[in-house]
């Protein structure tokens, strides 16, 4: 194998721009889920709203690298009027009716959309500048996909800058491990998770117009990628930045490489491995010491 | 209960075929969803993987059937003790921790499941499924028709029923309630969180694997969206429509979805949409769903 190099190191980039789609939509789910304690599996239409609003803002002309701008914040509305109705109804609820709540405002979503787009897989028209391939060792390399992994370092850095750098990302992560002390400090949490909830639905619907050029888009793709984002976010362990930096890694590259070894059984790998490392540690890869109340 | 009996021989006298067989479909989800209940309503265990326990049996019986015949009593017998055996996996494996985690790992398990179904396309048939199997039969009679296999339905429903309301009437239904009430108190009082949740788990199975048994007989085909999770998650809706802690509600919630699906997809392409608002309204103003609601009319 005279390129054995180059074809691991294209698999490992593969892997890694797997990863940095993973992360970002992970990070909206696993915030909103440690902070606010709801289960929210809308996440997979924020990310499809992305997808939609990315391939039709490539397609009319308009400057290219603004429809990541548009996705975020047309999901960033859409999450905002949820959570005024009926998304704040359900904070306090258990579990099992948020996420029945939500499970079916994903069905409804869905249909809206299969019925506004239709059906067939829509791809972006990338610009020319994402356009095309560098060669790596012997083996072609999607530049898109490199561009990924840089706006995943980039976003995922000025995140974590936000979360654990700024007073804003203290007193979120403050009113994760104990909201009423932050309430008696006289910040309104309601505002804060208003915010949140904002800012998670923007980094889906983000993610979706970063990941329309690798997955493309389609119907059911919501749910794919709820499920991996469900999946990152509890391999990596709830309310830390680096669980679910950790969980992408992980998950990105069990993925990427059971279908480099075992094509044809490439997820039931991935899902037994999942489950394996879920046994060893059922709170996740990196599971911060929380306040269980 | 004889009202029930009377009833079922009544439609089983007047209704056409396409009507019977709709109906047998309809109670063989509602013993389905009714082994959820017992899981979600009752044990508080959020499972998003029933249908690998539900469609696994369909499998296994459509795959013993191509093989040795559909004698019922074989059928029945492969159903649950796949059911079981499914079950028993999931428990051990799900039962050790909390609600997301138990989702995840369930959601997780189920498409290990449908992976297996979708690829080993010499046993399953792979994507295109299994079709072509033997009728169903009991000793010399066999249960071809529309009218014998809902009359094979309703004695299930009937018995799977009865079933559940005694595991849940018994202590250790009793004791499940508790574990999902106050699983710390219940573990100062002796009891295995996972013992109790286990055996919940078996019986579940064994209720899921005897209808799912007959599932491939109703529909007259098996394929893998039998054992995708979207069907765990419609069977959710169905318990959650029908009323979640109520047992007979998930015979309501299967009639609500499967006629949507039946009778609406003729008209509209958008069944789907319509299945969501009635879902999302039922947790909004019906949080104990259909059954909740007559409840509540009642008293």
């Amino acid at each position: 194998m005279p390129d054995a190099l180059g074809y691991g190191a294209v698999q490992t980039l593969n892997a890694l721009s797997f990863s940095a789609l993973l992360l970002l939509n992970g990070l909206g789910l696993s915030v909103v889920l440690s902070l606010m304690n709801f289960v929210n599996l809308a996440h997979g239409s924020f990310f499809l709203l992305g997808s939609y609003v990315a391939i039709f803002w490539l397609g009319s002309g308009a400057p290219w690298w603004l429809a990541f701008p548009a996705a975020f914040l047309a999901a960033g509305l859409a999450g905002l009027l949820l959570d005024r109705f009926p998304f704040r109804r359900f904070y306090a609820r258990p579990h099992l009716m948020q996420v029945l709540l939500t499970y079916g405002l994903s069905l409804i979503f869905a249909d809206l959309m299969r019925w506004g787009i239709g059906a067939q897989i829509l791809t972006p028209e990338l610009p020319d500048m994402l356009k095309g391939v560098v060669f790596i060792g012997d083996m072609p390399f999607p530049i898109f996909r490199l561009f990924l992994i840089g706006a995943g370092t980039v976003l995922g850095l000025a995140l974590w800058l936000l979360l654990d750098r700024t007073i804003w990302g203290a007193v979120l992560r403050a009113a994760v491990t104990d909201r009423g002390i932050v309430e008696t400090l006289g910040i309104d949490t309601r505002r804060v998770f208003t915010v949140v909830l904002v800012l998670s639905a923007g980094l889906g619907g983000l993610s979706g117009a970063l990941g329309a050029g690798m997955l493309a888009a389609y119907p059911g793709l919501d749910e794919e990628v709820l499920l991996l984002a469900l999946v990152t976010v509890v391999v990596g362990g709830l309310g830390s930045f680096g669980g679910s930096v950790a969980g992408a890694l992980v998950v990105g590259f069990t993925l990427t490489f059971s279908k480099v070894w075992l094509p044809e059984f490439a997820n039931l790998a991935a899902f037994g491995a999942l489950v394996l490392l879920l046994l060893v540690r059922p709170a996740g890869i990196v599971a911060p010491a929380l306040r269980r109340l | 209960m004889i009202r029930v009996i009377a009833a079922a021989a009544v439609v089983a006298l007047f209704a056409d075929d396409y009507l019977l067989r709709f109906l047998a479909e309809i109670l063989l989800f509602g013993v389905a969803v009714m082994s959820l209940d017992i899981l979600i309503g009752f044990g508080g265990l959020m499972s998003l993987g029933h249908a690998a326990l539900f469609g696994g049996a369909a499998y296994a019986a459509a795959i013993v059937a191509r093989q040795w015949g559909g004698d019922l009593v074989l059928m029945l017998g492969t159903g649950m003790a796949t059911g079981l055996v499914l079950a028993a996996v999931m428990g051990v494996v799900v039962l050790r921790s909390g609600q997301l985690f138990l989702l995840i790992m369930t959601l997780l398990l189920a498409q290990m499941l449908w992976e297996v179904a979708f690829h080993w396309r010499d046993v399953t048939g792979g994507a295109d499924g299994l079709r072509g199997l033997p009728a169903l039969s009991l000793g010399p009679w066999a249960l071809s028709g529309a009218r014998a296999l809902f009359l094979v339905a309703v004695p299930l429903a009937v018995v799977a029923f009865l079933v559940a309301r005694s595991f849940i009437a018994a202590p250790i239904g009793r004791a499940l309630v508790g574990t999902r009430e106050e699983p710390i108190r219940m573990t100062a009082l002796g009891y295995s969180l996972f013992a109790v949740r286990f055996r919940a788990m078996m019986v579940a199975g064994a209720m899921a694997g005897a209808a799912g048994a007959l599932l491939p007989f109703v529909n007259q085909y098996v394929g893998p969206q039998s054992v995708h999770w979207t069907l765990s998650a419609t069977l959710v809706i169905m318990l959650v429509i029908g009323g979640i802690g109520s047992l007979w509600g998930g015979f309501i919630g299967s009639a609500v979805y499967l006629g949507i699906q039946t009778y609406l997809s003729a008209y509209t392409d958008r069944w789907q949409l319509l299945v969501g608002l009635v879902f999302v309204l039922t947790v909004l103003l019906l949080p104990n769903g259909v059954a909740g609601g007559v409840r509540r009319w009642r008293s």
